[in-house]
């Protein structure tokens, strides 16, 4: 016990000592959080589009006039149709809006009047919000225009409620995601390095000659790196819930708890690789690879599991923060859910035992070469 | 009554067999030295015996336990202190003794390792900040603690200066029992020569077992019988010297330092040197740990910014104009500061390259460098795979690829065992012959001995300049130790 006391003692000094782990535990997800907060913008944005009007009839003005009314679109007019796609060319313009000289006239004779939406498809997501803008735009002139009793009419009302995220704000679910990232990040990277130093710079030489034991080295690296990711932690719940506001509907206690569980996992990883491959470089290269970018990529917080091939939904199982973004993510928006409070546990305590007992494994007592 | 037992012990890496098939009995209550030279597997044979390392066949019996099982019981009566040092260079002096004592199980009682050690003053520096001497103290320090009965130290003087050698000694001799039994692998033999034993180690096999004393009478004699026990050494003529080209030179002093300085804070790391160094002479640079000779070369080839005072490479101000005065330098640093991940011959290209020689130039070049350092049948080996020795010539063979007509070599020899010592100084010394003019740094005295003429460096000023004879003949002594002993110990009681 007095081992395990001075070696995580020593551990502590060497957190305090080296800035780049203070630095990766507090500065590191306060930069995060200000990227997800002001740089990632998951909603709809406000695009620009030109309109070119070649019908001079005065209700056609008040249909330019609405895409400038629009919250969503900036409508600039030209008076001639090659210099708009020109600024389309140019990525000036998200998309342009042709109206012909027989607009009016057509619908006045209750024909169909055409109507030519331009969007630029190198960017699929800005054009997608080009069409669906200028239609809903377009439609709603309809109504309220004299030719609105020969529209087709809608016979379903259709009444939309959002649940636990009414805004539709996607910052209430990508900050309280970036506490994964960030805790995938002090849990794998910061670990990596640890074990592989001391092989590196000859003090693990020195240790073993000595009484500890195993479990002594191993629980010396959990510990400490286990109660520097919880207060990184903390002050990322703090960041989020008070700074920023993000509604939190759960349990402080029952997020502090899972989140245990899944830094448990992650410090798990982070030692796995270091005490494999003892060489920092390596470690902190294979860490990012293979642990950190899947972290990112595939735990369904930038890209939903389910619409991902079979082969990575079944991958993602192994993954640890799967379970905790899942869990996150309703523990901030909906609230403490048991059921999935605790079948993220289970998952997590299983993979975080697997990798504990595997550290153990092949934490090294002896010299290889 | 013996302290470790070894019978039949074979280690092997890969197809080498660092241990072959060895039997050794090291005596209870003695000094043992373990000599040997690099890659004659000292270090494997001290990790098999501390059960760091288990071995292919054979067995082992240190302090009755065997180490390979019971490692747990072993690791309570033993002292180790690993080559590289072992301690936590960003923690403090004090912070690392506690750790050490709290991993041995023994009170915070450090009066006695302090003030041995000299440390009380700096207890709470962090012992990367510490000198290598200072470093090895402290390392030796922690591993004595606990007053272990078997004390095992792989190569603890390795860079360290004669003051702080002659101190570690003192301190293993005060700090252990009659009983303490102690494994002490040096490459330095009058080290070895001063213990009750000595076992020397030739390719995994004890060549000699036994007193110093049965070997030879005096330093001098136990030197060669121990270089020809590991298979001799001859003086043959110097192909590298004999390949290059004399350059003309037209300076009186090819190497010129002008009251150079260096200052952080009030603290003068370098103070007012001057030195003229001429054409083919041999300039060596010696001092403690920590004198400041390290900064004084990094100043001597623009590495470092002086805060006063120039230094002069060919008559070239290297401060005006550090790229012109450096193309006439070939360096060697203190540590292997090679690639080592490129083979030797690509470390070779890499420098052809970057000293400037022409692309139509450059194989021709290398290939010319591999035949007169003898490479043809390593050239294409990782370099960081060679043993000591060859990489210690391959970055001889670097610092040379440029045909320079000044050589700075800082610790060349560091850890390097004696035979490869006396040939890369027959290669020095005829260079120095053939024009080459050298500044060199060292702690072994007997290196200090080729030098032309010696600069004794402390608290980063010249206390004193001469021919090695001079400075012994100052010093009232007949050989080089005692003589940088006594100046050096006479320069501190004035300066206090």
């Amino acid at each position: 016990m007095k081992i395990l006391k001075a070696l995580i003692k020593k551990e502590f000094l060497q957190i305090i000592r080296d800035p780049s782990s203070i630095i990766i535990a507090f500065i590191l997800p306060l930069i995060s959080i200000l990227i997800y907060m002001y740089g990632i913008n998951l909603d709809t944005v406000k695009v620009t589009v030109g309109i070119k009007n070649d019908d001079p009839s005065v209700e056609v003005q008040t249909l330019v006039k609405s895409f400038g009314h629009s919250k969503y679109v900036r409508s600039k007019v030209y008076d001639n149709e090659s210099s708009l796609s020109e600024d389309i060319v140019r990525s000036k313009l998200k998309g342009g809006v042709i109206i012909p000289n027989d607009f009016s006239s057509k619908l006045s004779r209750k024909q169909t009047g055409d109507l030519l939406i331009i969007t630029d498809g190198s960017e699929v997501n800005t054009a997608n919000y080009v069409q669906n803008y200028a239609s809903q735009i377009a439609n709603k002139w309809l109504f309220t225009s004299k030719h609105a009793p020969y529209a087709s009419k809608t016979i379903i009302n259709l009444q939309m409620r959002v649940w636990y995220n009414q805004d539709l704000n996607s910052h209430y679910f990508i900050l309280p995601g970036s506490i994964a990232i960030t805790m995938t990040l002090i849990g794998i990277l910061l670990t990596a390095l640890v074990v592989a130093r001391e092989w590196e710079r000859g003090t693990m030489e020195s240790l073993l000659t000595t009484r500890v034991r195993k479990i002594d080295i191993v629980l010396s690296k959990y510990i400490p790196y286990f109660t520097l990711g919880m207060l990184s932690m903390m002050f990322n719940v703090f960041m989020c819930i008070v700074v920023f506001q993000i509604p939190f509907r759960g349990n402080l206690l029952v997020l502090f708890g899972v989140s245990g569980l899944f830094l448990f996992t992650s410090l798990g990883i982070g030692l796995l690789i270091s005490s494999v491959l003892k060489n920092q470089f390596l470690a902190s290269q294979v860490s990012l690879g293979i642990a950190f970018l899947p972290a990112l990529l595939l735990s369904g917080l930038m890209f939903p599991i389910n619409s991902m091939p079979i082969f990575f939904q079944h991958l993602t199982r192994i993954l640890p923060p799967r379970y905790y973004i899942t869990f996150i993510e309703s523990e901030f928006m909906a609230g403490t859910i048991w059921e999935i409070v605790l079948l993220n546990s289970v998952f997590l305590t299983v993979l975080g035992v697997i990798l504990f007992g595997l550290v153990y494994k092949k934490t090294d007592m002896r010299l290889t070469k | 009554m013996l302290t470790a037992e070894i019978k039949n012990l074979t280690k092997t890496f890969g197809s080498l067999a660092a241990i072959d098939n060895l039997s050794l009995g090291i005596e209870k209550g003695k000094i043992t030295g373990l000599i040997g030279a690099d890659g004659s597997g000292k270090t494997t044979l001290i990790r098999l015996i501390t059960g760091l390392l288990l071995p292919d066949s054979g067995s082992v019996s240190t302090l009755g336990l065997d180490p390979f099982t019971r490692r747990d019981e072993l690791s309570l009566k033993i002292g180790y202190m690993p080559q590289k040092f072992g301690l936590y260079e960003d923690l403090t002096v004090i912070e690392n003794l506690r750790l050490y004592a709290d991993l041995k199980g023994v009170p915070y009682d450090f009066d006695k390792v302090l003030s041995m050690t000299n440390l009380e003053p700096f207890q709470d520096r962090l012992a990367g900040a510490l000198s290598g001497g200072m470093k090895q103290k402290l390392g030796l320090g922690c591993s004595l603690l606990d007053t272990p009965e078997f004390l095992v130290l792989d190569e603890p003087s390795v860079g360290v200066d004669p003051i702080s050698r002659r101190d570690l000694m003192k301190m293993v001799r005060e700090l252990i029992t009659p009983d303490t039994s102690v494994l002490w692998s040096t490459a330095y033999l009058d080290e070895a020569e001063s213990f009750d034993m000595a076992v020397i180690l030739d390719k995994g096999k004890v060549i000699y077992n036994g007193r110093p004393d049965g070997l030879a009478a005096d330093k001098k004699e136990f030197e060669s019988r121990v270089i020809e026990l590991m298979g001799g050494y001859k003086r043959e003529e110097s192909l590298i010297a004999k390949n290059y080209q004399p350059i003309e030179v037209i300076e009186e002093c090819t190497v010129l330092a002008e009251k150079l300085e260096k200052k952080y804070g009030n603290f003068y790391a370098v103070k007012n040197n001057s030195f003229c160094i001429n054409r083919g002479e041999i300039f060596g640079l010696l001092g403690p740990n920590g004198a400041g000779k390290s900064t004084s070369f990094k100043m001597m080839c623009g590495l470092a910014k002086p805060t006063g005072g120039t230094a002069k490479i060919m008559g070239i101000d290297i401060l005006e104009n550090p790229g012109k005065a450096r193309s006439n330098l070939g360096y060697m640093a203190q540590k292997f500061s090679l690639y080592g991940s490129l083979t030797l011959r690509q470390n070779l290209e890499f420098f052809a390259s970057a000293y400037g020689i022409k692309f139509v130039d450059r194989k021709k070049r290398v290939d010319e460098i591999i035949d007169i350092f003898g490479f043809k049948e390593i050239e294409d080996q990782k370099s960081e795979d060679l043993p000591l020795g060859f990489k210690q010539r391959l970055s001889l063979a670097c610092a040379l690829i440029h045909n320079p007509p000044i050589l700075f070599l800082d610790e060349p020899t560091s850890g390097v065992d004696i035979i490869a010592r006396k040939e890369f100084w027959n290669h020095i010394t005829a260079l120095a012959k053939r024009g080459v003019t050298i500044l060199v740094t060292t702690h072994f005295m007997d290196e200090a001995e080729y030098c032309d003429r010696i600069s004794l460096f402390y608290k980063g000023e010249a206390i004193a300049v001469g021919t090695p004879d001079e400075l012994k003949k100052k010093a009232d002594t007949d050989n080089m130790e005692d003589a940088f002993i006594n100046l050096i110990m006479g320069a501190g009681v004035d300066t206090k």
